[in-house]
């Protein structure tokens, strides 16, 4: 008797302290639990965060004209996307590199764009222009699929790149079909009166930091999407602008820029391939003007020109995505014709041809390694400015998006 | 200055177009169809994300920086605000 209870005891006494144990045990984890919530939850972001991303890209040219191979480049071009809230976003994007032996900087664009509803979203600030596709969707270094861009884009090419003002943009569905829209006035292109090269004059100057009238240039474009899988975008640009300054005798003369673009995706199973088509076609007329000829002294003599010009692109590519062997699979076949034409009679006219043909091999979505062949067709270039656009060319290049 | 009177014309016609193109995008169109409403984030995903450069795998981001990123592109490259949702909601979940 005195035994078993004994036993008891000793079994009440084992169990209260285990029990005890375990409990504490327990209560500890559950403190340290409690801890790590705390911890995680003091890590949780706010509603606003941001991004910094951005693009880098150099390389190795052999131009012919000058029988010249030098490593180019040296890009680096940050990109800060802050997002304030679940409406209101801010992107900037400065870009550096080295022109001409010079340690360039320059603000890409900076902007604020704030969602109104599901349909419509207004930004404003410095904007890419959206007039049709190249310069606002592909002319990042790590999308581009070419180290170089078509003929009459670019920082001195003859088509809309950055602008200050405001847009409004968005997408929707009208029934079954899928379109996007921009709609947007900026400063605009200012005519080129001949202030600082004689030659230039009647060119349209992009991107000014201050307006030479009260006028707005005024514009958009418009894209459908003709099939429910998004894999093809039919777009149509326009913009309409006085150019002249308001001081000057050339105060009546405006510009009408328009643009047809395409872009076409398919994955095609039967050859384990992706394809990828981009057009776009730009025409940019000018009102007539008689301009001073620069040719006469006496600055009596005027000459005009029909101001129209025209500059287009094509490009097609094809990628084995779907191979099994993974270098294949990473390799991508590009080709790209573009074409310029800029006015007979002006001291700028020009018309070039050429075609790019590359071999990129992707590292990973935006981690590129570029060999392009560059072949210019027969073209005149009246312009005296030297420049690296034209020519047969040899270009080796990396780019990476970050 | 009839060249003047013509271009201020063409300038409030296209003013009024803007105007009536816009009336007619808040009020009749909407962010979805019979047929994008069917569809989920991963296959919007693999429609648009490719568009104009290759398609970012789910794992690149973390779901904050997601949420930047796809709302980065539903401005810059026009999405449709119902993608642009189920792409990020998908993405967050793939990742
Ligand atoms: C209409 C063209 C277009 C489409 C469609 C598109 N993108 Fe982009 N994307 C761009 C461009 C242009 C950039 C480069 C932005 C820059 O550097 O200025 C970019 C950049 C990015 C980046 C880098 C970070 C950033 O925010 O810039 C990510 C991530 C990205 N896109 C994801 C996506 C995803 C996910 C989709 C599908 C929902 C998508 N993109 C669809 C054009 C597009």
């Amino acid at each position: 008797m005195k035994n078993s209870i004994q036993l008891i005891l000793a079994i009440a006494f084992l169990g209260a302290f285990v029990f005890n144990d375990v409990f504490a045990q327990d209560s500890g984890q559950i403190a340290e639990l409690k801890q790590i919530k705390q911890d995680v939850e003091s890590l949780k972001p706010g509603k606003s965060r941001f991004l910094l991303r951005g693009y880098a890209h150099a390389g190795l040219e052999y131009h012919d004209e000058d029988d010249e191979l030098t490593f180019v480049g040296g890009a680096f071009n940050p990109l800060f996307v802050y997002q304030q809230s679940d409406r209101l976003l801010f992107e900037a994007e400065v870009e550096m590199k080295f022109e001409e032996n010079e340690f360039e900087i320059g603000l890409e664009f900076a902007n604020i764009s704030y969602i109104l509803n599901e349909t419509l979203i207004i930004r404003a600030g410095k904007i890419f222009v959206p007039f049709g596709i190249f310069t606002e969707r592909l002319h990042p270094a790590w999308i581009n699929k070419f180290p170089n861009f078509p003929l009459g884009y670019g920082h001195d090419g003859i088509l809309p790149g950055t602008d200050l003002g405001v847009e409004l943009r968005g997408a929707a569905h009208a029934g079954n079909l899928k379109y996007n829209y921009s709609i947007y006035a900026i400063n605009g292109p200012q005519l080129d009166e001949g202030a600082e090269h004689e030659d230039d004059i009647g060119k349209l100057i992009y991107g000014n930091i201050r307006d030479n009238n009260k006028n707005k240039a005024i514009g958009g474009r418009i894209g459908i999407f003709p099939f429910s899988n998004s894999s093809l975008e039919l777009g149509f640009s326009a913009q309409f602008a006085k150019v002249g300054s308001d001081n000057s005798e050339f105060n009546d003369i405006g510009a009408n820029l328009y643009a047809f673009d395409l872009s076409y995706i398919k994955a095609i199973p039967a050859i384990k391939s992706v394809i990828d088509i981009k057009a776009q076609t730009n025409f940019i007329n000018v009102d007539d003007a008689d301009y001073p000829d620069p040719e006469d002294p006496t600055g009596v003599e005027t000459f005009t020109f029909n101001n129209k010009s025209e500059a287009y692109f094509i490009q097609g590519s094809i990628r084995p995505s779907f191979v099994g062997n993974r270098f294949f699979q990473n390799m991508e076949l590009a080709m790209r014709y573009s074409d310029i034409q800029t006015p007979e009679g002006a001291h700028w006219h020009t018309e070039e041809d050429q075609l790019d043909i590359g071999l990129n091999y992707w590292l990973d979505w935006r981690t590129v390694l570029k060999f392009t062949f560059r072949k210019s067709g027969q073209g005149v270039d009246e312009s005296e400015e030297e420049h690296k656009e034209s020519g047969n060319a040899f270009f080796v290049h990396w780019a990476i998006g970050f | 200055m009839k060249n003047i009177q013509i271009k201020e014309l063409q300038l409030w016609a296209m003013v009024a177009a803007l105007i009536l193109f816009l009336s007619t995008v808040v009020i009749s169109c909407s962010s979805t169809s019979q047929i994008s409403a069917a569809k989920g984030g991963a296959q919007l995903w693999g429609e648009n994300c490719l568009r104009c450069h290759n398609a970012p795998s789910p794992e690149t981001f973390s779901d904050t920086e997601w949420d930047v990123a796809v709302m980065h592109m539903r401005i810059r490259a026009n999405l449709t605000d119902e993608e642009a949702d189920k792409v990020v909601d998908w993405l967050k979940t793939a990742n």
